[in-house]
């Protein structure tokens, strides 16, 4: 019998048997000791084996040793079902038969999901040991008929894996002792097969997680963005083609460089849109997502210089054991071309607006020249009428009240130009705000009175409360941002409604409010209202005109004046715009 | 196989009777089966007997899932209590007849034959 445990030589044996025998109960401690080492072998054998072929070796290896068999098989839980079949010697078709139809019946006697002996059949692989194998592929016929047979099943944790089948020729081979032994020895089996199984699971498991990174990995590195991973000091990690052709623009080479904060890069590179990337990695790692950051990485003597729209979140431990990000993820677009496109929109935008506005300059003043003369025209005509006692109405009175619509659109219509042509300015900062100090109350009541006419219209009721405001302004721009904001309160109002115009001083700002009982705002717009050209659209199938420039250029013009506007819904309907304007500018850049 | 019958009683309180011999019966067979093919086998075909006579003996279903060894008088009235004792009387022997049956399929005449001896001798003991 094999034994991985010998003695190291022949005088320790003797020496070991007679401190057994002067100890007395030497037989029985001799008996244990061989069993030890029959067991430590048979151990080892079912440990070191690495696969579901060595572990069926070991198995036959020990088997063979006990007893005299003709055939064992080792059927296996799994989808499908494993079967292997491993003669000792050549079988005939019909003992191989039985033994399927025997290891079946024995799968379905047990816990075991039902399984045919055809389908066992199937799925049967013959694992026969190599001193079998014939060049032919063909053995003389041996065993025909089983004898006796044993099918024990195979259990980890009280948990059945499998069976162990022994089957031979001769009726009586096995006896309870030895099925005592084999069920010891297909325990053995039972944790070496479950080994192997968890080992292959492993590998199968490893080898997708494998196949995912550079699945991974090849998609990063074809993005058309660029991809940049920080640790949790907010240096590079790790960083994708894209990305590193877009440092390589600004000429910064972080192929040449070892892991570098992005804090100490900006320093010794002197490229200072660097520093503006680290506030954002610094945000990020604060736990913030920061979404679409424009950074101008181009010089400004550029006509579009190159421009980058960041967007940064923070990267969390898998295991979500620290709470802290480990790193940032970020991904850079360039957007110059984007820009280059804007800024050719905005030129043709504010070509245009300027071509507008000559016609639209004269259209305006032959209309109030007009305006004036009927209006000169009825008061005499009316003073005629008093004098003589006869009240009559002249047909120029629809004229004025045709002409004051006329005005009215036109005003309107110069709006919307001043708009478009602000757009541009607002794109490039270049508002340029007029100071002046003015009485706030006198300019709403004034944009109030010039929204008038288009409220009647649409028989909106145009309310205002003011109280004594002085404030240091651009008052042809403030002007503006009500009317801006007045054009969308009566658009979105239904006939009948009331827009309120209020005034309130606070601190050392006012708040002007505009409330509204139309159509209110819906949750969708919230976050895009005060983007240029947004449209709130096909609101209850109606179609409501402009370009979606009002408000944009309204935050615009608050913002530089140092105030800031938002919107709220009304209770019942409605909405309320507001903003604030401080009562002397927060800045000391004035034009007076 | 041949199996000695419980005697009829109509009493549904009896059910409890039945149902303790049979219990009695599969634990003589887990405690001589145990020692050569080990717990986890016995149960498993107990649970595999379960399943085979369940087509014919609905009321044995649960078995399926749920060792016999948790089987307590509060499962045997949930589960058995509208059974008439003929019916459960039945439907355990059979249940009993198929663990043997199971035996035979895994150690052939090894230790099925002695056991199911001694087993109905423990069953005509029973009151």
């Amino acid at each position: 019998m094999e034994s991985s445990v010998q003695p190291q030589s022949q005088a320790t044996e003797s020496a070991y048997r007679s401190f057994i025998l002067q100890n007395g109960d030497g037989d029985r401690i001799i008996a244990l000791r061989q069993q030890m080492e029959q067991l430590n072998t048979i151990g080892k054998r079912f440990v070191s084996a690495n696969d579901r072929f060595q572990v069926h070796r070991a198995l036959l290896a020990t088997l063979q040793e006990l007893y005299s068999f003709s055939a064992c098989s080792i059927l296996l839980k799994g989808e499908p079902f494993e079967l292997s079949i491993i003669p000792r010697y050549p079988l005939t078709s019909s003992f191989l038969q039985a033994m399927v139809q025997s290891i079946a019946r024995a799968a379905n006697v047990v816990d075991f999901p039902g399984v045919s002996a055809q389908e066992l059949a199937v799925v049967a692989d013959l694992d026969a040991p190599d001193d079998l194998a014939s060049p032919s592929g063909e053995f003389p016929s041996v065993a025909t008929k089983i004898g006796d047979f044993l099918n024990i099943p195979l259990t980890v944790e009280s948990r059945i894996i499998g069976i162990l089948s022994l089957f031979d020729e001769h009726e009586g081979t096995f006896d309870t002792d030895l099925l005592q032994l084999t069920t010891m020895i297909a325990d053995y089996a039972a944790v070496a097969l479950e080994n192997v199984r968890l080992r292959e699971r492993e590998r199968a498991l490893w080898e997708e997680a494998e196949h995912e990174r550079h699945r991974l990995e090849l998609i990063i590195s074809s993005m058309a963005e660029g991809l940049l991973i920080t640790n949790a000091q907010g240096a590079i990690t790790s960083l994708n083609s894209s990305a590193r052709h877009l440092f390589a623009l600004v000429e910064v080479d972080l192929q040449q460089m070892p892991p570098i904060s992005l804090h100490q890069l900006a320093g010794t590179t002197r490229v200072n849109w660097l520093l503006d990337f680290a506030e954002i990695v610094d945000q990020a790692l604060a736990g913030n997502i920061v979404m679409h950051k424009e950074l101008i990485a181009g010089t400004n003597n550029e006509t579009v210089p190159l421009t980058l729209s960041i967007s940064a979140a923070p990267l969390h431990d898998a295991n979500q054991t620290i709470t802290r990000p480990i790193g940032v993820v970020a991904v850079i677009n360039d957007i110059t071309s984007i820009k280059q496109i804007e800024k050719l929109k905005d030129e043709f935008v504010s070509i245009v607006s300027h071509e507008l506005r000559t016609p639209l300059t004269a259209i305006k003043g032959y209309t109030q020249h007009l305006i004036r003369r009927i209006e000169r025209r009825l008061r005499e005509v009316r003073q005629k009428q008093q004098s003589t006692g006869t009240l009559v109405e002249f047909p120029e009175s629809y004229d004025l009240r045709s002409l004051n619509i006329v005005q009215s659109e036109t005003e309107h219509l110069e709006r919307l130009v001043s708009d478009l042509l602000d757009l541009s300015r607002v794109q490039w900062g270049e508002l340029g705000l007029q100071y002046s100090s003015f009485y706030l109350a006198d300019v709403l009541t004034e944009r109030v009175r010039l929204a008038q006419v288009s409220a009647e219209q649409q028989a909106i009721l145009l309310d205002i409360q003011t109280q004594d405001s002085r404030i240091v302004a651009d008052q042809l721009r403030v002007g503006q941002i009500l009317g801006n904001i007045l054009d969308n309160a009566i658009k979105f109002s239904l006939p009948g409604k009331q827009v309120t115009v209020k005034l309130q001083e606070q601190d050392e700002e006012y708040l002007i409010s505009v409330i509204d009982q139309g159509i209110g705002v819906s949750p969708e717009s919230f976050d895009h209202i005060f983007e240029r050209f947004y449209r709130i659209r096909n609101i209850a199938s109606r179609q409501y005109s402009g370009i979606g420039m009002g408000l944009f250029v309204a935050k615009a013009i608050v913002e530089a004046h140092g105030g800031h506007i938002n919107f709220s819904s009304n209770q019942g309907g409605g909405s309320t715009f507001y903003f604030t304007l401080p009562r002397v500018p927060r800045t000391s850049k004035l034009v007076m | 196989m041949h199996m000695p019958k419980m005697s009829n009683n109509s009493s549904s309180a009896y059910n409890g009777k039945v149902v303790e011999s049979y219990l009695k019966a599969i634990q003589l067979i887990d405690d001589r089966v145990t020692p050569f093919l080990g717990k986890a086998t016995t149960r498993a075909l107990v649970q595999g007997a379960a399943r085979r006579v369940s087509n014919q003996y609905s009321f044995l279903q649960f078995l399926e899932k749920m060792p016999y060894t948790e089987v307590v008088p509060a499962v045997i009235t949930e589960q058995w209590g509208s059974i008439s004792p003929q019916e459960l009387s039945e439907g355990l022997q059979a249940l009993l007849q198929e663990c043997f049956v199971g035996l035979r399929e895994l150690t052939g005449e090894l230790i099925g034959p002695p056991l199911l001896d001694e087993v109905t001798r423990q069953l005509e003991q029973m009151p």
